[in-house]
C-alpha cells in the first residue's frame, strides 16, 4: 500500500531518440487505489514513457517520484524493489525453468548472500492462484499457450509485492473469455489495494475497467479524464483516425 | 638516436600489415555478429602455406597460394562447423578456439616450435629518407591498400558485396529479397580468410613464423577490431594505424619485450570507456 | 544447466543430503555418485600408477569447478581464468624467490589467495558491466598481460624457466593425491551448495535472460560480482596448490591461454552450469591428456587427440557428457524427461 496519494508521478518527461522525439514534455501523475488508463494510437510513445520509468532507457529531460521519491535514473531492480513493477508487451519467461521456477525467482531477496530464502511452494502456489495458473507450477514457459505465458509474466510481476502494476498491452492475443477473466483479475488487485495502469491502444477493451484514462499522441498528453469524457474529446477522435496505422 | 622519418616508415609499414590483420575479423564479426576465434589460426595458416609451398615454387606464387589455402580453410571452417553452431555464441566461441589449438598442435607437430622465417616477397632495401627499408615491407604497404580498395569496390559495387552488406543488416530481409544466405555467408568467409592468408604472409615476415602466433594475430585483430568499433571498416583501418605506431614507438623508446602491453592497456580503457569503439555502433543486445 | 527444482512432487529427498543440495536423485544417480566416490577416494589401492594423474586431476577439478560457478552459470565466457590461478602461483613463487625462500607456506598461501582476488576485480569489476563479448575479450587480454609481463620482468620471474624455490607439498604421490583430494571434494561441495541454493538460481537465470532478473528486483552487477568472487577464491587456492604441487612456476604450466581455454573445454564437456559435471570432466580429460592419449601418441601428438575430442564432444553434446548421462540415470529411473 503507498503512503501518499499519488504513489507515481511524471513530471516533464522527454525522450529523444537522435533526431526524433518519442514523448515531448510529459507531466501525469497516478492517484493511490485508482485503474488509470493510458492510451494512445500506435507510436504515440506509451511503451517508450514506461521504458524511462523502468530505466529501460534514460529519460532525456524530466523526472519520475515513486512514492513522492525522485527515482528517475534508478537501476531498473531499485525501482521494482521500490514497489513499481511492470508487465511487458512481449514475454521474457526464463525458457529453461519450469514455471514455478520462474515465479519463485521473483521473490527471491536481494542479496548474493541469500542462499536460502524467498517464497516456498505455498506462497508460490498462493501467487499463481491469483492469475489461474496454481495447477501449471511444474510446466515449462515453451510449451504454454500464449495466454498462460501472459498470465506467468502478471505472476511475476505481482511475485514481488508492488504498491502500482503497469501493464503494457495486457490483452493483446487474448480471446473475449480471457479478457474478461483478465479484467475481473485487475479489479481483484485493485480490491486488495493495487494501484494500476493499463497500457492499451484499444479503447473500447479498457473504457469499462478503467477509473481513469490518460490519452497520448505523437509524444504528448492531449486529454485527462473519465473515460465517458474521453469518448467524447474531439482531439482524440482526430488523433485516433489520423493516428490509425 | 631515433628519428621520425624512420618511425613513420616503420610505422606505416606494420599498420598496413595490422590492417589486413584485422579486417578479415571484422567482416565476420560486423557483418556476421560472429566472432571467429580461429581468426588467428587463419593468418597462421596464410605464413606456414606460404613457407611450404615457396618450399617448391616461387615466392610470388606462394603469395597467391597462401591466399588461397587460407580463403579455403576458411570456407571449410564456416561450411564444416560454424554453420552448425553459429547459433549459439558460446559452443561457437568454443568451437573456434580449439580448432586453432588443433591447427596449433598439427603444425608444432610437423615444425616444431621453433620460430622460423619467412623468405620474403622480394628481396632487397632501398634507402627511403635516410633509413633502409626491406622492399617487401613497401610492397606490403601498396598491395594493402590495393585490397582494401579492392573490398571497397566489391562491397559497394558487386551484387555479392551488397547482399553482404544487406545480410549483415537483416537476415530476414535479405532472404526475403531473394538472397540466398547460405551462399552470402559462405562467400564472407572466404573473403575473411583470404586477407587472413594475405596477412599471415606479411605478418610472418614482419615478425617470425611459429605455431604459436596465432595467439598474439588473434589479440591483434581483437583489440583493432575493438577500438576502431565493430561494423566499421573505416574504424578498422584507423585502429590498425593507431595501434601500428603505438607499438613501433613502443619498441623504439621503450624496449622491444614492450611491444604490444600498451595495446592491450589501450584497450582496457577503450572497453571501460567507450565500448562501442571509435566509430562502432552501440553494441545493444 | 536445466536441473530444475520443481518441487511439484510432494516429498522430494528423503535424506539430508538432497536437502542441503536442493536436489532430488533416485537410485541410479545416487549409485552413480556413490561408486564414484567411493572409486575415487581408493584409485591409490585399485591403481596407483595412476595416483599421481589423479592427483593432478584434483587441482583441476578445482579449476573446472571455479569457472563453472561464474561462466558456466551466467554465460559470461571467462577466457582468462588461468590469470587468477597463474597469479596466486606467481604470487608464491615470486615471494619465495625474491624475498625469504623459507617464507611459510601460512603466509604465502593466503597472501597468493588474496592478490589473485583483488587482480581478478580489478578486471571483473568494470567488465561485469558490459555484454558477454567484452567480459570475454577483456579476460582474455588480461591473460595475454600478465604472460606478457612475465617476459617483461623477467628479472624478478625467471622468464620462460620459471621460479623454482617453491616448497613442493610432498614427494609421496599417494600423500599429494589426499592432500588435494581434500580441498577439491570441499571446494567442489561449496560451489555445488552455492549453485543449487537461490544465487546460485539468480547466475543460471542471468544467463538465460538477464533484463528479466533485472525486472525481478535483483541487482544483477552485484550478482555476477560475487560470484566472480565465489570464483576467483578456489581459483586462487588450486592456483597456490599447484605451485606447491610442482615445486615450480613457469608461464606455460600456469598461466598461458591455453591453459584457460583447457579450464573451459573442461567445462563444457562436463556440463556446464552443474558443478558436478565439470568434476567429472577434469578427471575424464586429464586421464586422457596425461595418462591414454600420452601413452600412445607421445607427449605431443597427444594434444591434437585431445582437442579434436573435445571439439567433437562440443558440438554433438552441447550440454555435457555427465548431463546426458545424468538424465539418461534420470528416465531410467522412471522420471520424465523436461
Amino acid at each position: 500500500m503507498s503512503t501518499t496519494d499519488t504513489p507515481l508521478r511524471i513530471d516533464g518527461l522527454s525522450k529523444h531518440f537522435g533526431g526524433l522525439t518519442a514523448v515531448d514534455d510529459l507531466s501525469f501523475e497516478v492517484r493511490d487505489g485508482e485503474i488509470l488508463g493510458f492510451i494512445g494510437p500506435n507510436g504515440a510513445g506509451k511503451s517508450t514513457v514506461f521504458n524511462c520509468i523502468m530505466s529501460v532507457y534514460g529519460a532525456s529531460e524530466g523526472a519520475v517520484y515513486l512514492n513522492d521519491e525522485d527515482v528517475t535514473g534508478w537501476d531498473t531492480h531499485e525501482i521494482v524493489n521500490h514497489g513499481l513493477a511492470r508487465v511487458s508487451q512481449e514475454s521474457n519467461p526464463i525458457d529453461t525453468m519450469s514455471v514455478e521456477d520462474n515465479i519463485r525467482l521473483f521473490t527471491l531477496p536481494n542479496s548474493p548472500f541469500a542462499f536460502t530464502g524467498g517464497a516456498d511452494h505455498e506462497e508460490i502456489v498462493s501467487i499463481a492462484d491469483r492469475v489461474e495458473l496454481a495447477d501449471k507450477l511444474g510446466e515449462m514457459p515453451g510449451s504454454m499457450p500464449h495466454a498462460d505465458v501472459r498470465r506467468l509474466e502478471i505472476a511475476k510481476a505481482i511475485a514481488t509485492d508492488p504498491d502500482i502494476l503497469l501493464l503494457d498491452e495486457p490483452f493483446a492475443g487474448l480471446n473475449q473469455a480471457e479478457i474478461r477473466d483478465l479484467s475481473e483479475e485487475i479489479r481483484e488487485f485493485r480490491e486488495e489495494g493495487m494501484t494500476l495502469v493499463v497500457v492499451d491502444h484499444n479503447m473500447k477493451g479498457l473504457m469499462a475497467l478503467v477509473d481513469r484514462v490518460i490519452v497520448l499522441n505523437e509524444g504528448r498528453k492531449i486529454a485527462d479524464g473519465t473515460p465517458e469524457e474521453i469518448a467524447d474529446d474531439e482531439q482524440v477522435q482526430r488523433a485516433y483516425l489520423a493516428g490509425a496505422v | 638516436m631515433v628519428d621520425v622519418l624512420t618511425i613513420l616508415v616503420t610505422g606505416a609499414m606494420i599498420s598496413s600489415v595490422y590492417a589486413l590483420i584485422a579486417i578479415g575479423f571484422s567482416l565476420i564479426y560486423g557483418v556476421r555478429g560472429v566472432i571467429n576465434l580461429s581468426h588467428g589460426a587463419l593468418i597462421m595458416i596464410g605464413a606456414f602455406g606460404y613457407l611450404i609451398i615457396n618450399g617448391v615454387a616461387p615466392e610470388w606464387v606462394a603469395f597467391i597460394g597462401a591466399i588461397a589455402v587460407a580463403g579455403l580453410a576458411s570456407l571449410v571452417l564456416y561450411l564444416g562447423l560454424v554453420r552448425y553452431t553459429e547459433h549459439d555464441v558460446v559452443i561457437t566461441f568454443l568451437a573456434t578456439v580449439v580448432v586453432a589449438l588443433i591447427v596449433q598442435q598439427l603444425l608444432t607437430l610437423q615444425f616444431s616450435l621453433a620460430p622460423r622465417s619467412l623468405s620474403p616477397l622480394v628481396p632487397g632495401g632501398i634507402p627511403v629518407a635516410g633509413t633502409r627499408v626491406r622492399v617487401y615491407q613497401i610492397v606490403a604497404f601498396v598491395l594493402s591498400w590495393v585490397a582494401l580498395g579492392l573490398l571497397y569496390l566489391f562491397v559497394r559495387r558487386t551484387k555479392l558485396g551488397r547482399s553482404i552488406l544487406a545480410t549483415s543488416m537483416s537476415e530476414k530481409g535479405a532472404k526475403l529479397n531473394g538472397v540466398n544466405v547460405l551462399y552470402v555467408n559462405a562467400a564472407t568467409w572466404l573473403v575473411a580468410g583470404a586477407f587472413a592468408g594475405f596477412a599471415g604472409v606479411f605478418l610472418g615476415s614482419l615478425q617470425s613464423t611459429s605455431p604459436t602466433m596465432w595467439v598474439n594475430a588473434l589479440g591483434l585483430a581483437f583489440i583493432i577490431v575493438t577500438i576502431g568499433g565493430v561494423g566499421s571498416i573505416k574504424g578498422t583501418i584507423i585502429a590498425a594505424y593507431l595501434i601500428g605506431f603505438l607499438e613501433t614507438l613502443t619498441v623504439s623508446f621503450v624496449g622491444a619485450e614492450w611491444r604490444g602491453m600498451f595495446a592491450l592497456l589501450l584497450l582496457i580503457g577503450i572497453i571501460i570507456a567507450r565500448p562501442q569503439g571509435l566509430f562502432g555502433r552501440e553494441f545493444i543486445e | 544447466m536445466s536441473e530444475s527444482v520443481t518441487a511439484v512432487e510432494e516429498e522430494s529427498s528423503e535424506n539430508v543430503l538432497g536437502r542441503v543440495f536442493n536436489a532430488e536423485a533416485n537410485r541410479y544417480q545416487m549409485g552413480f555418485l556413490a561408486v564414484a566416490f567411493l572409486g575415487l577416494i581408493t584409485v591409490p589401492m585399485w591403481n596407483p600408477g595412476w595416483t599421481y594423474v589423479f592427483a593432478f586431476a584434483n587441482i583441476w577439478v578445482i579449476f573446472a569447478v571455479s569457472w563453472d560457478i561464474i561462466s558456466g552459470h551466467t554465460n559470461y565466457i571467462s577466457f582468462g581464468h588461468s590469470f587468477l590461478s597463474g597469479l596466486a602461483a606467481y604470487t608464491t613463487a615470486l615471494l619465495t624467490f625474491n624475498v625469504d625462500p623459507n617464507m611459510s607456506i601460512y603466509i604465502t598461501f593466503p597472501v597468493s589467495v588474496a592478490v589473485a582476488v583483488v587482480a581478478g576485480l580489478a578486471f571483473a569489476l568494470p567488465s561485469l558491466r558490459l555484454s558477454g563479448p567484452y567480459f570475454s575479450l577483456l579476460t582474455f587480454v588480461s591473460v595475454l598481460i600478465a604472460t606478457k609481463a612475465v617476459y617483461i620482468f623477467s628479472g624478478y620471474t625467471n622468464g620462460e624457466m620459471g621460479i623454482s624455490t617453491v616448497s613442493v607439498l610432498t614427494f609421496d604421490n599417494t600423500e599429494m593425491f589426499y592432500l588435494t583430494l581434500v580441498p577439491a571434494l570441499l571446494i567442489a561441495a561449496i560451489l555445488l551448495y552455492i549453485s543449487r541454493s537461490n544465487v546460485g538460481l539468480v547466475l543460471k537465470a542471468i544467463g538465460q535472460n538477464e533484463r528479466a532478473v533485472e525486472s525481478a528486483g535483483l541487482d544483477t552487477t552485484r550478482f555476477k560480482l560475487w560470484g566472480f568472487i565465489y570464483s576467483a577464491i578456489p581459483m586462487g587456492v588450486g592456483g597456490a596448490l599447484l605451485a606447491h604441487f610442482f615445486g615450480n612456476v613457469e608461464p606455460i604450466a600456469f598461466l598461458i591461454v591455453d591453459r584457460s581455454i583447457e579450464m573451459i573445454a573442461i567445462a563444457a564437456v562436463g556440463g556446464m552450469g552443474t558443478i558436478l559435471g565439470p568434476v567429472g570432466g577434469a578427471y575424464l580429460l586429464i586421464f586422457l591428456r596425461d595418462e591414454l592419449f600420452r601413452a600412445f601418441l607421445g607427449p605431443n601428438a597427444r594434444w591434437v587427440a585431445l582437442w579434436s575430442v573435445v571439439l567433437i564432444l562440443l558440438v554433438t553434446s552441447p550440454d555435457g557428457l555427465f548431463t546426458r548421462f545424468w538424465r539418461l540415470l534420470d528416465r531410467l529411473g522412471g522420471g520424465g524427461s523436461e
